[in-house]
């Protein structure tokens, strides 16, 4: 097994026997390396919520950005490489901008999802006049959180170039406790403020660190207000609440 | 200006491209991207937009042949035209006052464009010449404007929007574009207007006003400009200069459509007919122009001392 | 003129375009539109065909009118089309009728330096259900309207709808005021009588007439049931609905 594995990870667009894409395989395996992110989905709107590590307390913590802005309708918290991530949002940005100028018309959350998600496999060998953009695959997963009008939406996509939809997400390091403590505390009518709370309990119980204003952010995407991050003062009133 | 010269250029190797592209019946329009979600961008694919060009050796002369209605009354294609806007700055803010009349040669195909175009909450943009050339590269512009702001999280600077549009417009010189333009709104530097046309001009200033009734308005807004006008004076200053080039340029008038911009966004202030304006003023009460014409003021109907001074 | 010899100075020029005169027209009411066009196509003086459509349904909320050179309308209407049906592929929905209008500014536009020479008038019903006309200059500039005519009697419709439909220089009966929209009924006889004037005054015009008809979701088609020849060409009855009514126009 050891040696099939070695000698078929070493092109980026070369099958295994299994048909495994092993490259691909190792950039999901990047993604448990990063820093724990959660996404939770309400009828009310959408909350995401993203550890930050501050390794040495002369980090600027505020400097690590982990929650971006995509459009006033949407944006998306990662996990892994956070530098890959740079070029996924950016591509976001600019499709949801050039849909709003060619239809005049908000874009869609899985739109733009769909947007990101095919950048995902543009590695490798340049394919005729189509340029391949990257070596690699992207080693980060985002959470893509917004409003259209199918509602709040909270999608999840991954280096394969994957999508899909979710109620509540974890991703990162402590993922998998985070996603079974998801799993029992989720429920279909949860307010925005219970999904605050959650995605702070959440996170609390996998983080190695004690949580407080600085080593997490919170943002939001509702109806009314549109994406927002929210700022250390209303993030004290959670962890206070909590 | 390579890359430029390279996208119209009828010899050389990239016209020898797009020919083949053509036989071979490729549209530049039908890439491969158009079935991904991008759904069809159609030209903003690859970012810059791109523009089909006919294969003739010169494109901009065939563009003129039949667009032009200045070389050539009777083309065919008539480009909506003609226009009076202005705008000026003073201690209250930016007013930006236009009126609403599109002509095609001596038709009058609208009396109800908005020649105000509203870039994005804290920008103004003014449509003078081409219609659809101010409506797209200004709604173009918008949206570059919002990358900025999303890249930089910070709002794009009057300064900066308006070299944008002017550095667009300028790659595209001598194509046949034609625009005046003012870029108005507030920023970090307190209110600002730059005046931008498709010549490649960009001007910083404190009072514009351009297209064919501008000389008629000019006469007005100068007369009455102070930089400590109030924001009803400058809001009627405006509207009384708009009025004016209504009144005397046949290319310009029907309503007067009025905006102010202050530090917290622009605000429309209101849509006035002209007519309306003449006889019954912004109030209903003071015509700008019938009283003085009809009420014992004129030769037609002098006051008594006159009358009695010619009898 | 070019004979082939060179034994005199010679002139080419490159000119692709042609005017095929007819004219459109579209108006709209507070929960429908009515987009219509006669059907006559002329080059010059002569009479090349009494049935050319100048106005297409694109989906069961829009409906297109063309007009100006026929070549250029028609292939324009079939690229708007595919646009449309790519759009359905990737977003899962209808273009809404707003978009469609910014969509065919960015076609038009993107032909700015070698121009459709084609006027359009895009009429249907928005995401609010209120009736709606956007109206096109041929390199896209466009403004939302209550109504407007466009092509060969323009000049001779449009100063008749402006008077009926906007009520200019018509002063309002004492402590009433114009209504803001006119009722289906009235608004088909004004446009039945726009063409049939313009039949009578532009050599152009004539031969048929197609009235598509947009009824908003949930409108009961009160209005319509009395039009002889009326067609439904919607694909679901409890959505916007479209329907065409066909009448001839004389024909001399």
């Amino acid at each position: 097994m050891f040696l099939t594995r070695s000698e078929y990870d070493r092109g980026v667009n070369t099958f295994s026997p299994e048909g495994r894409l092993f490259q691909v395989e190792y950039a999901i395996e990047a993604i448990k390396l990063g820093s724990t992110t959660v996404g939770v989905r309400t009828p009310e709107g959408v909350v995401l919520g993203v550890e930050k590590r501050v390794q040495s307390p002369l980090l600027e913590s505020s400097s690590i950005e982990k929650i971006m802005e995509i459009d006033a309708h949407l944006g998306c918290a990662m996990s892994g490489l956070t530098a890959d991530a740079r070029t996924m949002v950016d591509h976001a940005r600019v499709t949801a901008q050039n849909h709003a100028f060619t239809y005049d018309e908000r874009i869609r959350i899985e739109s733009a999802t769909q947007a990101v998600c095919d950048l995902a496999l543009r590695f490798g060998e340049s394919v005729h006049d189509e340029e391949a953009l990257m070596s690699r695959p992207f080693g980060v997963a985002l959470l893509i959180a917004g409003v259209d009008e199918g509602g709040p939406q909270l999608f999840h996509t991954d280096p394969s170039g994957t999508f899909v939809r979710y109620d509540a997400k974890a991703i990162g390091s402590g993922s998998e406790a985070a996603q079974s403590e998801l799993q029992d505390k989720w429920h279909s009518q949860m307010t925005l403020r219970e999904a605050h709370l959650l995605t702070l309990r959440v996170l609390k119980q996998v983080m190695e660190e004690k949580l407080d204003q600085h080593n997490v952010q919170l943002a939001q995407v509702t109806p009314s207000k549109g994406f927002e991050i929210l700022d250390e003062v209303k993030l004290k009133e959670i962890i206070d609440a909590m | 200006m390579h890359a430029f010269a390279e996208r119209f250029s009828t010899n050389g190797a990239a016209a020898e491209l797009r020919r083949a592209k053509e036989i071979l019946g490729e549209d530049d329009d039908v890439s491969d991207v158009m079935w991904g979600s991008s759904g069809g961008f159609g030209s903003l694919v690859n970012g810059v937009p791109k523009f089909a060009v006919p294969s003739v050796p010169d494109p901009t002369s065939f563009l003129r042949m039949h667009t032009d209605d200045h070389a050539d009354p009777s083309c065919r294609i008539k480009i909506k035209h003609g226009t009076t806007t202005l705008a000026f700055r003073f201690k209250g803010g930016v007013i930006v006052a236009v009126d609403s009349r599109a002509t095609a040669g001596s038709y009058v195909a609208s009396g109800t464009v908005k020649k105000v175009i509203e870039i994005n909450p804290y920008l103004l943009g003014t449509m003078a010449g081409g219609a659809a050339d101010c409506q797209y590269w200004e709604t173009y512009l918008g949206i570059q404007c919002r990358l900025h702001e999303l890249r930089n999280r910070e709002r794009i600077s009057v300064a900066a929007a308006s070299k944008y549009l002017s550095n667009l417009v300028y790659s595209y010189k001598g194509m046949g574009l034609s625009m005046g333009t003012m870029i108005c709104g507030w920023d970090k530097t307190g209110p600002a207007i730059f005046y931008v046309d498709s010549d490649g001009t960009r001007l910083k200033g404190d009072l514009f006003s351009v297209g064919s009734g501008s000389t008629f308005a000019y006469g007005v807004l100068d007369q009455g400009y102070r930089w400590d006008l109030t924001d009803e004076e400058a809001q009627e200053l405006g509207r009384r200069s708009i009025y004016a080039a209504g009144h005397r340029d046949a290319f310009s008038g029907n309503t007067i459509n009025l905006y102010h911009v202050k530090e917290d966004g622009w605000k429309f202030i209101g849509n006035y007919d002209i007519s309306e304006m003449h006889y019954n003023g912004p109030g209903g009460a003071d015509g700008y122009g019938y009283d003085v014409r009809v009420q014992g003021r004129t030769s037609a109907n002098p006051p008594p001392e006159a009358a009695a001074a010619q009898a | 003129m070019p004979d082939g010899s060179f034994s005199h100075p010679q002139q080419r020029q490159f000119n692709p375009y042609s005017d095929n005169g007819g004219t459109i027209l579209a108006i709209a009411g507070a929960d429908f539109t009515v987009i219509a066009g006669d059907t006559r196509q002329s080059e010059g003086y002569s009479i090349q065909t009494r049935y050319a459509p100048k106005v297409f349904r694109l989906t069961d909320r829009a409906v297109l009118a063309v007009n100006g050179f026929a070549a250029d309308g028609n292939m324009f209407v079939k690229k708007v089309k595919q646009r449309l049906e790519w759009y359905r592929h990737a977003h899962a929905k209808d273009m809404p009728l707003r978009a469609i209008a910014r969509l065919i500014q960015t076609m038009l536009y993107a032909q700015r330096f070698f121009p459709y020479y084609v006027y359009n008038i895009l009429g249907g019903i928005e995401e609010d259900g209120s009736g709606a006309v956007y109206s096109f200059d041929p390199v896209g500039s466009y403004e939302r309207e209550a109504c407007r005519a466009a092509g060969a009697a323009q000049s001779l419709v449009q100063p008749f709808l402006d008077n009926q439909i906007y009520f200019k220089n018509q002063a309002a009966a004492p402590n009433q005021s114009h209504p803001a929209h006119l009722p289906l009924p009235d608004v088909l006889s004004i446009v039945i009588d726009s063409f049939t004037s313009a039949t009578e005054r532009h050599i152009e015009v004539g031969d048929g007439l197609e009235i598509y008809v947009v009824l908003a979701k949930g409108r009961s088609a009160q209005g319509l049931e009395g039009a002889r020849g009326i067609q439904e060409l919607s694909t679901k009855s409890d959505g916007d609905r479209v329907f065409v009514i066909r009448r001839e126009l004389k024909k001399d």
